[in-house]
């Protein structure tokens, strides 16, 4: 942790914030909180400004049940009220699931929330067919990522069905956080799409095509794919306890060399011949280079390389810093991974991150305030009065929405791409594998040359 | 005495005990003459969705201020909203000459050892610590829930910490569960701003015979403070906005106004009470200036209240003069249009009569609460033969979808974040406010037609989303009556 009394302009949101983007996002799920009158409005007002303009869903933002604890309830518990939430939520909501997701209030006045579900979830209480789980996750638990984890680490334990049988080809993947990763829908899609060419059907949980029936099912895939360093890998190592399934951590594979290195590691771990792995990266090498090579004349003429500032989480720094430098020869001069993280876990992510086979650059900080960054970044790119000086420039800023202002001190193109993202439209644009390296090119370009 | 004698801020379920946050039925007329005697201030429900507390838009308002940190006490989760505030902030500042200038909020993110050992320490290693690295005027001291239920006393860590500070430190009080209603925003945002940034009345500026207070919401921009300050211009006179985007070291000046209005008059009671018993500012809290009429009402009471009555009523008959001539373009895309409005409670109050003069006809009105503010508006709009909807609620979007669903109106106005049922419904949603847009006087009338008979004419959009639109709702919960959660006393539990 950065040991400071505060956090800056928050880069995510609390536990709570983090589970209910999850469970809200897999179809046929209704999420209840247990929470204070404002926590969905605080979320839904949250994603208007860092979500890529994405805040409605089927049951998100201002739709979600919740028990809105008044002071009353403060004062005599919040446990009757509850019950009745969840008895008129089974009559009035559609859904094949209630996920209830407690907030701060209730925690801290001890309601048994717990108890509660189990007794419900055993007598059938309050009626109808529908499941009903709990994840706890008051804000002061812990932050968005950790509201992810124990909303997967719920589903793997209450709701994946036990089953010996594994299909080969039916890998789960998680680790991009709903919402947390603005682009997650695309970044999904492209996971898909990648591990498709081994053969492979990713089984995602979350956004359209996934759902409750993929949830249920996961209990036969052959292996667990997180492409976090730590998102998502506690409920990982649940899921194995629970049913047997092992699991590798991969990068998060942004482009033609993160999509070798993630298909490498996976096709490994499930014991697909090299020499198939190796003609699936050939043919998809060649597929890349056909759609690239146009692009050759202009982009070699207008000087495209950049010296590259990249401010992203833990999944998007590596993943962007690794793009830069394999798939663009740009230079990364400074990534900076704005989790707040104690030490432990922040040698954590740079192993992960050389351990995936990506180059981490000289400089590598851990930081999430604006302010500091700018400073540093000015320490790099200032430069100085001399006639002759070997300063890094053009610059690059690949950051989120608050690097906009350093950016336009350092006379830089800027593309918000990490949380938050305020001044993007993002519906099925992704970042991942062959296509999304493509994308990623298209629009980081599209910044440099917008006054063309 | 002034509430703002108090420490903490008096809420509004004790200042007016009348105020309702749920009621509905089938007949708006009938509240004409009863006014909040037809409307429980007891009534809750026993269903409810997550809903808007104080805190968001109190946000709104103080991360508008220049040179100020607001840091907000609680968990981290608490008050990330100022993510979504921060783009009216960024508008609003490049609308007032500094583009790209972002709002300051910081998170003491407490977690579960703060929560077992209490966060004031932390509270006030936070502030010394913004003012070490930000130096800014003033540093609010926000707090959310948590602090409230765990015992943290940010009154205290202000007065301690205040003289090891540069900036000026004003707790402020946004638990969300200690009221059930969201323009409480205004009352804790007036209580912290009132009590620490207005001047001794001894050491009050002189006064200035001509100003007016014009007390702005965080949901108006500035074209709508341009054209209040040109209708008031009309009459000689000078406005003075406050509190939104307004300099710390300018709401002094409010002292010196030779009168305060109010836009929004469920909002100001609070402040305006204190300016006048402290400072001797006269005030008036009757319209809101949306709508042609309400407008006039609105220009005519300031001038009556400054001794210019015959100008003013000179001034609002040439405007709607002119406004009259222009508005009828608009009327055949717009007459006999049905329009439901649902969002705060003056705001959708004065749009229906607005959207009334526009020639639609209202079927439906949800206002987020109900009070004493609101009887001269609903005896405006009740003296119309026709009847229509009306719902208290604070969102809840499951009442609105069962009404919606059976009324299919031709346009819907929401509020911010409150339109998302009825577009997916395949309604044509127009949001009630947008501080990019103008709404207000005159102008506000004119620009508010244009965009309605654009929306109007070409409903696309939402007849695409309409065909596909899913909302989470079981079928068989379009066949109940919409206010069956409603319960008349309260809960019984």
């Amino acid at each position: 942790m950065s040991g400071l009394p505060y956090i800056e302009r928050p880069r995510w949101s609390c536990a709570l914030g983090g589970a209910l983007a999850a469970a809200g996002n897999i179809p046929g799920v209704v999420p209840l909180l247990h929470a204070g009158p404002g926590c969905a409005g605080n979320f839904a007002w949250t994603n208007n400004g860092a979500a890529g303009l994405n805040v409605t869903g089927d049951c998100l933002a201002l739709s979600v049940p919740s028990t809105n604890l008044q002071e009353a309830e403060i004062v005599f518990g919040g446990i009757g009220r509850l019950r009745e939430e969840i008895g008129e939520a089974r009559e009035i909501m559609e859904g094949g699931l209630f996920f209830i997701l407690t907030g701060c209030l209730p925690e801290v006045i001890g309601d048994d929330v717990r108890g509660l579900v189990d007794d419900l979830s055993r007598t059938g209480g309050t009626g109808g067919t529908a499941g009903l789980v709990l994840a706890q996750t008051p804000g002061f638990k812990g932050d968005s990522f950790f509201g992810y984890n124990e909303v997967l680490k719920t589903l793997f334990e209450k709701v994946v069905v036990k089953t010996r049988t594994k299909n080969p080809a039916l890998v789960n993947v998680w680790g991009v956080p709903p919402t947390l990763d603005p682009f997650w829908r695309g970044n999904l899609r492209g996971l898909k799409n990648a591990l498709a060419l081994l053969g492979l059907e990713a089984n995602v949980f979350f956004g359209p095509g996934a759902g409750l029936d993929s949830v249920k099912k996961a209990g036969s895939a052959a292996l667990n794919v997180v492409v976090s360093a730590l998102y998502g890998t506690g409920a990982a190592e649940r899921f194995q306890e629970r049913h047997g399934t092992g699991f590798v951590r991969t990068n998060l594979p942004v482009g033609a060399g993160g999509t070798d290195r993630f298909l490498k590691i996976v096709g490994r771990a499930l014991g697909i011949p090299a020499r198939k792995i190796s003609r699936v990266l050939d043919e998809a090498g060649r597929a890349d280079y056909d759609n690239l090579e146009p692009l050759i004349d202009v982009y070699n003429d207008m000087e495209a390389q950049r010296h590259a500032l990249i401010v992203g989480d833990l999944n998007y720094a590596p993943a962007l810093s690794d793009f830069f430098s394999n798939d663009l020869g740009w230079v990364p001069e400074l990534a900076v991974v704005t989790n707040d993280l104690e030490p432990g876990s922040q040698k954590a992510v740079l192993d992960h991150w050389r351990g995936t086979g990506g180059r981490v650059p000289e400089r590598v900080l851990f930081e999430h305030r604006a302010g500091v960054i700018e400073e540093e970044a000015l320490k790099i790119f200032g430069g100085t009065e001399a006639k002759y000086q070997n300063r890094p420039g053009p610059v690059f800023v690949a950051g989120s929405s608050l690097e906009r202002s350093l950016a336009a001190r350092l006379g830089a193109s800027h593309l918000s791409l990490a949380y938050p993202v305020a001044n993007r439209a993002v519906l099925t644009r992704g970042y991942t594998g062959y296509e999304g390296g493509l994308t990623l090119t298209e629009d980081v370009l599209d910044a440099c040359i917008a006054g063309r | 005495m002034s509430y703002l004698d108090n420490k903490i801020p008096v809420i509004r379920e004790l200042r007016h005990p009348e105020t309702s946050l749920a009621h509905g039925d089938g007949h708006f007329r009938g509240l004409g003459g009863r006014g909040c005697a037809a409307v429980s201030s007891r009534a809750d429900r026993s269903f409810t969705q997550g809903s808007i507390c104080p805190l968001l838009p109190a946000l709104g308002i103080m991360c508008s201020l220049p040179d100020t940190v607001v840091l907000l006490h609680g968990a981290v989760g608490c008050g990330t909203c100022a993510s979504g505030n921060n783009a009216n902030i960024r508008a609003g500042n490049a609308q007032r000459g500094t583009p790209g200038r972002d709002a300051l909020w910081l998170s003491t993110a407490l977690d579960e050892l703060n929560v077992i050992n209490g966060g004031n320490e932390k509270l006030a290693e936070a502030i010394a610590e913004a003012d070490r690295a930000y130096k800014p005027k003033v540093i609010l001291a926000v707090s959310g829930c948590l602090p409230g239920v765990i015992g943290d006393d940010i009154d205290s860590v202000a007065a301690q910490t205040q003289e090891r500070v540069g900036a000026r430190i004003l707790p402020v009080h946004c638990e969300g569960f200690k009221s059930r209603f969201m323009a409480t925003a205004y009352d804790v945002v007036y209580h912290a701003l009132g009590r620490g940034l207005m001047p001794d009345p001894a050491e009050a500026p002189a006064k200035a015979p001509l100003t007016v207070n014009v007390m702005n919401v965080g949901s108006m921009g500035l074209a709508d403070e341009k054209e209040l300050s040109r209708l008031l211009g009309r009459l000689g006179l000078k406005t003075n906005f406050l509190p939104v985007f307004t300099d710390p070291e300018s709401f002094k000046k409010a002292a010196a106004a030779a009168l305060s209005i109010s836009v929004c008059p469920t909002h100001d009671d609070y402040f305006l009470t204190h300016l006048k018993e402290k400072y001797g500012v006269p005030y008036i809290i009757r319209h809101m200036p949306v709508g042609v009429k309400n407008t006039g009402s609105w220009v005519v009471d300031v001038g009556r209240a400054m001794g210019l009555e015959d100008e003013a009523k000179k001034v609002v008959s040439e405007e709607e003069k002119e406004l009259k001539s222009a508005l009828g373009e608009f009327s055949p895309v717009l007459k006999g249009k049905t329009a439901f409005l649902s969002a705060g409670e003056y705001r959708s109050l004065a749009t229906a009569s607005l959207l009334k003069e526009l020639g639609l006809r209202i079927v439906g009105i949800r206002s987020f609460h109900f009070d004493e503010f609101a009887e001269v508006e609903i005896k405006k709009l009740a003296k119309g033969k026709q009847d229509f909807v009306y719902n208290v609620a604070n969102v809840q979007p499951f009442e609105e979808a069962n009404i919606l669903a059976g009324l299919k109106p031709d346009v819907f106005l929401g509020h911010w974040h409150g339109n998302s049922t009825a577009a997916r419904l395949g309604i044509p949603a127009q949001v009630m406010y947008n501080s990019g847009h103008g709404y207000m006087g005159y102008a506000g009338a004119y620009d508010l037609a244009r965009r309605l008979a654009r929306r109007v004419g070409h409903p696309e959009f939402y007849r695409r989303l309409g065909r596909h639109g899913r909302l989470p709702y079981k079928a068989s919960w379009y066949q109940s009556d919409p206010f069956s959660r409603i319960r008349r006393g309260g809960a019984t539990k």
